[in-house]
């Protein structure tokens, strides 16, 4: 095939996807897919293999092709031009019950050519608790509706039977309704446009387009693999919950031109609804390692072909069923992304090379806020926190991470506005800034987070409540690189107060002034009633170098604009400032002695 | 010739072997393709004690600093519970 023919394909697939990510936020009507982009469209070969990845969420570039391949298995001889499929369970391919995959083969004169996938993180499952996210959950059976694969749609024509058994197991039907609609009409965009590609260009000469486009990113990611030095690098990350404490450890060891990630030694699955399967631990580690190794190379099967993957059975990293996975994606998913970020760092940093695109773990906590309860138009609401999308990015090699700068398993992740959320549901904002001494300290200091406080208004019933879930705010997860710092942890407060107490302050500018007594949360149902407030800060990302060999100016202009502390400046990178000035003498006399003060340090063994 | 094998260690050829050693100051730490944490100069700072904390960190949690044993450069920092081992990064020679 002439290489210009080649190109125009590759690039017409990239936007075949491109223009049914467009399709799907245009129909759904949930501000977690409008606003937090919590989606994802891909293409898949005939054979269910990865064929061009989308973005949204990239751990589920690899689990949607399982989720193809199950089907294949399931629907042998029944697959029909105009079916689509739906699959959610996660014993079978999907991440929690709550993503459904809607799945749509592509059919060119009777012959199957091709898939196409896409997720939402629908408005509600019928878990346990409202929207999807499951903490009281103790097995797969109580985390809501959950299918290893059913055909919603035969030759065109919706089942209805199929469709209103669904969506009388869910909260708010008519949302899921729209969810569902919107992937619909995402597979029916991307079909047709995979028609009209090959309706130019003609079957075959796709066909051998996309053979090649796989050959090509595999032989790219060896090639790359080849330039880096081989080795194995370690990671580590803690989870907690209600005083458990669960580890996720991984050795990647690289070898020539193969990668191997492996898990052994994380620990074994918890009671609790953090775990993950086999098939969202491969598709945890891969979703850093597209846009760290493969930023240049067409996600598909072929970068898939060299890395193996060993996560022991019974682990939290694969769990065994009937365990609980329904906080998986913000639970043990987000820490094998944070454990093959962290050692794909090591990797790139390692490379004369590549060290340019080594970074320290970005956004590493996501928390899974959902607020539930009748909004102040008296029609029913769930509906997430966008601001866990917000994030925050890990420093580079060359420069500070952004500050809010969203995270690397999503690249197109975001947060809602204030106002989208006030207009949602019956809550005030009361503050949402960056958070100061959020970002890890370094060489090139880590991304900050953010911290927000609300209380409810305009509420017919007083308020409303929430669920919460997540990995805790025990622990430190965004780590740094090469003697950077992690940045600093989740924190959730429930602010209460009782009925008859006067709220004094409702424009609270901290959370030091909110009035109630405090209580720490991480998991569970809370209520937002009356007087109480919730605050909530999340992480900032990791940094990169030593504190000590920051610039000094960089130092004093995080301080004056709010985001690093006094103590921060002169504790943690030796930075002495008087008044609103630069002690530079001050300041190398002070790193002199945080220096000589590490010598004198016990020996490490 | 020197190769680096992070942001703060490289591998140089010296007379007594190849070493991994502090690209600040040069100085050796450990011999080229081993573990070089236990030789560098070691402190714990509690996480719950730096600025930004949480009130809500575990109290155990620590960051380990590894620094050079001669010019103090922080080599590398790991976030961890007192019983848990080294995270154990070996390059290839």
């Amino acid at each position: 095939m002439d290489p210009i023919t080649f190109s125009i394909i590759r690039h017409r697939l990239f936007r075949v996807v491109e223009e049914a990510v467009i399709t799907l936020k245009h129909v759904s009507g949930s501000a977690i897919t409008n606003e937090g982009h919590d989606l994802m469209v891909s293409l898949y070969r005939a054979d269910g293999s990865l064929l061009m990845g989308g973005v949204g969420f990239l751990h589920h570039l690899t689990s949607a092709a399982e989720a193809c391949k199950a089907i294949i298995r399931r629907f042998a001889g029944q697959i029909h031009e105009g079916d689509i499929y739906l699959l959610n369970d996660p014993y079978t391919a999907a991440l929690h019950t709550s993503d459904i995959y809607l799945i749509a083969p592509i059919h060119h004169q009777g012959t199957l050519v091709a898939w196409s996938a896409c997720f939402v993180h629908v408005y509600d499952i019928g878990a346990m608790n409202p929207g999807g996210f499951a903490p009281d959950a103790l097995d797969i059976f109580s985390e809501g509706f959950s299918s290893p694969g059913l055909k919603l749609v035969d030759r065109g024509e919706l089942r209805q039977d199929v469709w209103d058994t669904l969506l009388n197991m869910v909260r708010n039907p008519e949302m899921v309704a729209l969810d569902m609609r919107s992937m619909i009409a995402c597979n029916n965009v991307a079909k047709d446009r995979m028609l009209a590609l090959i309706a130019k260009y003609g079957a075959e000469t796709v066909d051998a387009a996309c053979r090649t486009l796989i050959e090509q990113s595999e032989t790219l990611l060896r090639h790359r693999l080849r330039e880096l030095p081989n080795g194995r690098w370690q990671s580590r990350q803690y989870l907690e919950v209600k005083g458990e404490i669960a580890k996720v450890v991984l050795t990647m060891t690289k070898q020539e031109d193969n990668l191997v990630f492996d898990f052994t030694g994380s620990s074994p699955q918890s009671k609790y609804s953090l775990n993950c399967t086999k098939w969202a631990s491969l598709g945890g580690l891969f979703a850093p390692l597209f846009p760290l190794l493969c930023y240049d190379i067409t996600w598909n099967e072929g970068v898939i072909r060299p890395i193996t993957m060993i996560a022991p059975e019974g682990t939290i990293v694969n769990c065994t069923r009937p365990a609980p996975v329904s906080v998986a994606t913000v639970g043990a998913i987000q820490s094998v992304n944070n454990a093959a970020c962290a050692t794909i760092g090591k990797l790139l940093a390692a490379s004369e090379r590549y060290a340019e695109e080594a970074t320290a773990i970005w956004h590493a906590n996501h928390f899974a806020i959902f607020m539930f309860g009748r909004n102040q138009r008296g029609g029913d609401a769930i509906g997430i926190l966008t601001e866990t999308f917000a994030g925050a990015g890990g420093a580079r090699s060359f420069g500070d991470g952004v500050d809010i700068g969203g995270e690397i398993p999503n690249p197109i992740s975001r947060m809602a506005n204030v106002e989208t959320m006030e207009a949602t549901f019956p809550i005030r904002y009361l503050f949402r800034r960056r958070m100061k001494d959020s970002g890890g300290a370094g060489k090139f200091r880590g991304g900050t987070g953010g911290e927000l406080a609300i209380v409810p208004h305009d509420s017919p019933d007083g308020g409303l409540h929430y669920v919460i879930s997540g990995k805790g705010s025990k622990f430190p997860m965004s780590d740094g690189l090469s003697g950077g710092m992690a940045g600093a942890a989740n924190d959730y407060v429930w602010v209460h107060a009782p009925g008859e107490t006067h709220n004094m302050d409702r424009f609270a500018q901290s959370l030091d002034s909110i009035p109630g007594e405090r209580e720490p949360i991480s998991w569970g149902v809370y209520p937002l009633m009356g007087n109480d407030a919730l605050y909530v800060r999340w992480n900032g990302g990791g940094g990169v170098g030593d504190p000590l060999d920051r610039v000094p100016e960089a130092v004093r202009r995080d301080v004056e604009e709010g985001i690093v502390s006094a103590e921060a400046a002169r504790e943690i990178y030796g930075v002495v400032i008087a008044g609103t000035h630069l002690d530079l003498a001050a300041t190398e006399a002070l790193r002199s002695r945080l220096r000589a003060a590490r010598l004198v340090a016990e020996a490490a063994e | 010739m020197n190769r680096r094998i992070s942001e703060t260690l490289e591998l140089r050829d010296l007379e007594d072997g190849r070493k991994i050693c502090c690209r600040g100051c040069g100085r050796p730490i450990a011999a080229a393709g081993t573990s070089w944490k236990p030789h560098a100069a070691f402190s714990a700072v509690a996480v719950a004690t730096q600025p930004g904390a949480p009130s809500a960190v575990h109290p155990d949690v620590v960051h380990r600093r590894f620094s050079c044993p001669a010019c103090g450069k922080l080599l590398d920092c790991e976030t961890a519970l007192p019983d848990d081992p080294f995270l154990d990064d070996v390059v290839s020679p």
